[in-house]
């Protein structure tokens, strides 16, 4: 075929604001940044902090305003969203136990290739590679804002909700939603607005990330209302806290420190190390083997290594991802058994970025351990059996897979895969049944390799695994990379994708592709100075077909699952199946 | 739980033999008619055994789990056989158009037995032996084996100053090299392939110098190499090959089939009528 170009825009960071109209309308994006440099914590931060990113276009591009209406959901429990909301004026309710039942906040539903539709791709699907349809190269404002549908919900029976949930009350100068949006976990609890014309300055990660980054003070004051608003009513969700009274649990609250280990963007360092080999040698300590126990350590957000001393070397028990803690069989012990304590039976690294609370060992004595309930007390100690006890199937999740397997899985970090594709070598014929099963679901373009690192039988392949921690998010300048509001799937817009290669860059499992983009007639897309328009392009766990990933669904033999090797559980019940 | 599918597949298949057996004995062994309930019963298990690969065209339709249909296409293929062989009434066919269905049904059968044997065995042969090479890979990593050797071939004549290697390589390596070897031994799990190579590269250690063992040590380890490429190349090639007769002979029975079905019809004007040969005879 004749070489032919077609001359598409090239996009760019800010090329789409978050709120569209600040980037067209100057006259209103000068009012408004000149707004936001009024107020705090925005007119503390001054310009030379922010060297390559200048604050006025943070403010301009990264942040639009919304007025709420009484009862407007501004986020929902269990979602993943990259925004964080400041309260300008008026009130917002969060929703704190128990939480909204789904049918109530309206939660969207993923639109679905009906039955025509998925017919129909047996004869529709593109011959030429990557193609890119004009529709779907449209900007779709709801997700180039990273805005929730959920903002244009409103709660029917406002006064009916407040009567029968528990709902906590934030004013002017609180921020909200940062943890979830920083951290990439799921949204902590639904928020709503709690009267008409509520102002919240919704500002999407990337700024909030530029911002905290450069400035101290910004910094402490989301740790410090983080601690106020968030910490209670997370400790109050662990079951370990859940006999507390309220007093109690202020008291945890008080005493509870925050570390983070590592760096927060570790793809880099990681790749590095891998490299290199010495992965577990460079790992940070958190709490070492052999040390006095002096408070008990909860993961927060990444994942911490458990390992043991063995021969000359640690290792790998076990790893620690969010909601699981390290130290309490430990203390529990000295607690009831003060004339025979024991020092920690096990290392705890820190992998990767790992955020983690630590309460110390005198504030669980005094309110936690006297009337800790039955289910909750871990096992005691037996130190004449005490190799035993190390080896408890517990902790030691070597057990129930292999430890080589464990030894694979900490080393490549496949724990972060929430959706792993992981194939039973021994079963898998090499039909590629999976590979063409994707192809013919995404218009003919496989979007993962059916190759990858292997441990015995089990091979991991070249998927993305929609991590807990999806590092490929970092750094993305206009939030193309996102993770769908329900259901944690890590999707690549395709019209806000500018073709960086920042995500594929970032991705430690190197799961995402850049790919040159050809229109349906097969022409390749060019911008202006005739270089291609190259989009990321990774597997999307088939988000709209109605039959969940294609692959699995495709493999004879039973070889290939799509799990989540945050749950050895899993992981260990598809092993011995 | 795999043992329990497999126990319940081989316990339906020997249900529905008895099943079949007791009625053809009890009715069908003595009526013409026997030929039409069993000849379409055998043909709408043949169209649902040939679904299997349209569900696998449709994998954006919810239509089950390939899983599910390979276990029914196994367990219920094994049953065609046996329908199959009641149909005929335990008989040789008579006539050349029963003769070619026959022959058909019996190569998609036998293909199908075989396919299936693989499927089993080989996938654990290929991850025992590791060193996996996707096999759209395999001819690019065989070049690549072939120029190494060559290369180191061509050095050892002027680092040895000898071309002793370099007519060893020409006479004995280089067709090795330049194309995939021993297909049916590694299928065999015949592990003489290498041996008769090993020894001659032995054979040549005595006319060689320092310089040239040195190169030859080069060379024992790419065909080595090359030995377990072939090994991944054969089994690979023979875990795709048998589909190329087992499919393209599922098309042929069905038109055969459906060509069968009108002639019994067109020359029996009417089931009653139908002769004991059905056809063909």
């Amino acid at each position: 075929m004749e070489t032919v170009h077609l001359v598409t825009d090239k996009a760019a960071r800010w090329d789409h604001s978050f709120d569209p109209e600040l980037g067209e309308d100057e006259a209103r994006a000068r009012e408004h940044v000149e707004r936001l440099l009024q107020l705090a914590p925005f007119k503390d931060i001054t310009e030379k902090k922010l060297r390559s990113v200048p604050l006025a276009g943070i403010l301009q591009h990264d942040t639009r305003i919304r007025r709420l209406r009484r009862g407007e959901i501004v986020m929902r429990v269990g979602d993943y969203s990259n925004s964080a909301f400041f309260i300008l004026s008026g009130e917002l309710r969060v929703v704190l136990n128990p939480p909204l039942p789904d049918s109530v906040i309206g939660r969207a539903k993923v639109r679905r290739k009906g039955v025509i539709e998925s017919l129909l791709q047996l004869w529709r699907n593109p011959s030429y590679p990557e193609v890119r349809t004009d529709r779907e190269l449209e900007t779709d404002d709801a997700l180039i804002s990273g805005a929730s549908s959920s903002g244009q919900a409103v709660l029917r029976n406002v006064d009916g909700i407040l009567e029968r949930y528990n709902t906590l009350t934030r004013g002017a100068g609180d921020i909200l939603g940062e943890m979830a949006a920083l951290s990439r976990v799921p949204r902590a609890a639904t928020v709503f607005g709690g009267e008409d014309d509520t102002e919240v300055l919704e500002i999407r990660w990337q700024g909030l990330r530029d911002l905290m980054k450069k400035d101290d003070a910004l910094r402490d004051h989301i740790n410090g209302i983080y601690r106020q608003n968030a910490l209670e009513s997370q400790l109050r969700r662990i079951p370990l806290f859940g006999h507390l009274t309220k007093e109690q649990l202020v008291k945890v609250r008080e005493s509870t420190e925050f570390f983070t280990y590592g760096d927060y963007e570790w793809t880099g360092e990681y790749k590095k190390m891998a490299k290199d080999g010495k992965m577990l040698e460079k790992e940070k300590v958190i709490a070492r083997e052999g040390d006095y126990p002096n408070g008990i350590f909860l993961v927060r957000s990444g994942f911490a290594r458990l390992s043991h001393e063995y021969g000359h070397g640690h290792r790998t028990l076990n790893y620690l991802g969010t909601g699981k803690s390290y130290g309490l069989r430990e203390i529990y012990h000295n607690f009831k058994h003060p004339n025979s304590p024991v020092s920690l039976l096990n290392s705890l690294r820190a992998v990767g970025y790992t955020h983690l609370l630590f309460i110390p060992t005198a504030v669980l004595e005094e309110h936690v351990l006297p009337n800790l309930p039955r289910q909750h007390r871990p096992e005691i100690i037996d130190p004449s059996r005490l190799k035993a006890a190390e080896e408890s199937p517990t902790e030691n999740a070597g057990q129930w897979i292999g430890t080589d397997t464990l030894e694979f899985l900490a080393e490549h970090r496949f724990f972060n895969g929430t959706a792993a594709m992981a194939i039973d070598m021994e079963q898998c014929t090499r039909c590629d049944d999976c590979v063409r099963a994707c192809a013919s679901t995404h218009d003919n373009n496989p979007r993962f390799l059916r190759h990858g690192p292997s441990v015995g039988k089990i091979m991991i392949a070249n998927a993305c695994m929609h991590c807990a921690d999806p590092v490929c998010l970092i750094g993305c300048p206009t939030g193309a990379i996102h993770r769908e509001l329900a259901g944690g799937k890590v999707i690549v817009n395709q019209a806000t994708c500018v073709g960086c290669n920042i995500c594929a860059a970032n991705c430690p499992y190197e799961a995402i592709r850049m790919v040159e983009t050809r229109d349906p007639s097969g022409i390749f897309r060019v911008d202006e100075k005739m270089k291609p328009i190259v989009k990321a392009t990774k597997c999307d766990l088939c988000n709209e077909q109605r039959t969940g990933p294609a692959c699995e669904a495709a493999c004879p033999h039973d070889a290939l699952k799509r799990i989540n090797l945050n749950d050895l559980g899993d992981f260990a019940r598809w092993l011995n199946r | 739980m795999r043992a329990l599918n497999q126990f319940s597949g081989w316990l339906f298949v020997l249900m529905a033999t008895a099943l079949l057996a007791w009625v053809y004995l009890a009715w069908g062994r003595d009526h013409h008619q026997w030929a039409f309930p069993s000849g379409w019963l055998l043909l709408g298990m043949m169209v649902f055994l040939t679904a299997y690969n349209a569900r696998k065209k449709l994998p954006g339709l919810r239509l089950g789990s390939s899983r599910l249909w390979l276990n029914l296409h196994i367990y219920l293929g094994f049953f065609g056989v046996v329908v199959f062989l009641f149909h005929l009434r335990f008989r040789w066919p008579t006539g050349w158009f029963e003769i070619i269905l026959a022959v058909l049904f019996a190569i998609v059968a036998v293909s199908g037995v075989v396919g299936w044997i693989l499927s089993r065995d080989y996938p654990k042969r290929l991850t025992t032996q590791g060193g996996e090479v996707l096999y759209e890979r395999i001819p690019i990593v065989r070049r690549d084996l072939a120029a190494q050797a060559e290369a180191v071939a061509l050095e050892s004549v002027g680092t040895a100053k000898s071309s002793t290697l370099a007519d060893f390589y020409a006479a004995e390596l280089h067709g090795y090299f330049s194309k995939h070897q021993h297909f049916v031994q590694h299928c065999m799990a015949r592990e003489g392939a290498l041996v008769g190579i090993r020894q001659r590269m032995q054979e040549q250690d005595r006319f060689l110098n320092d310089a040239e063992r040195e190169e030859m040590k080069k060379l024992v380890r790419l065909v080595n190499e090359k030995h377990a490429l072939d090994f991944q190349y054969s089994l690979q090639t023979a875990l795709r090959m048998w589909l190329f007769v087992h499919i393209p002979f599922t098309y042929s029975l069905l038109i055969w089939s459906a060509a069968h079905v009108v002639l019994v019809y067109g020359y029996s004007a009417g089931a009653g009528t139908v002769p004991m040969g059905g056809a063909g005879g």
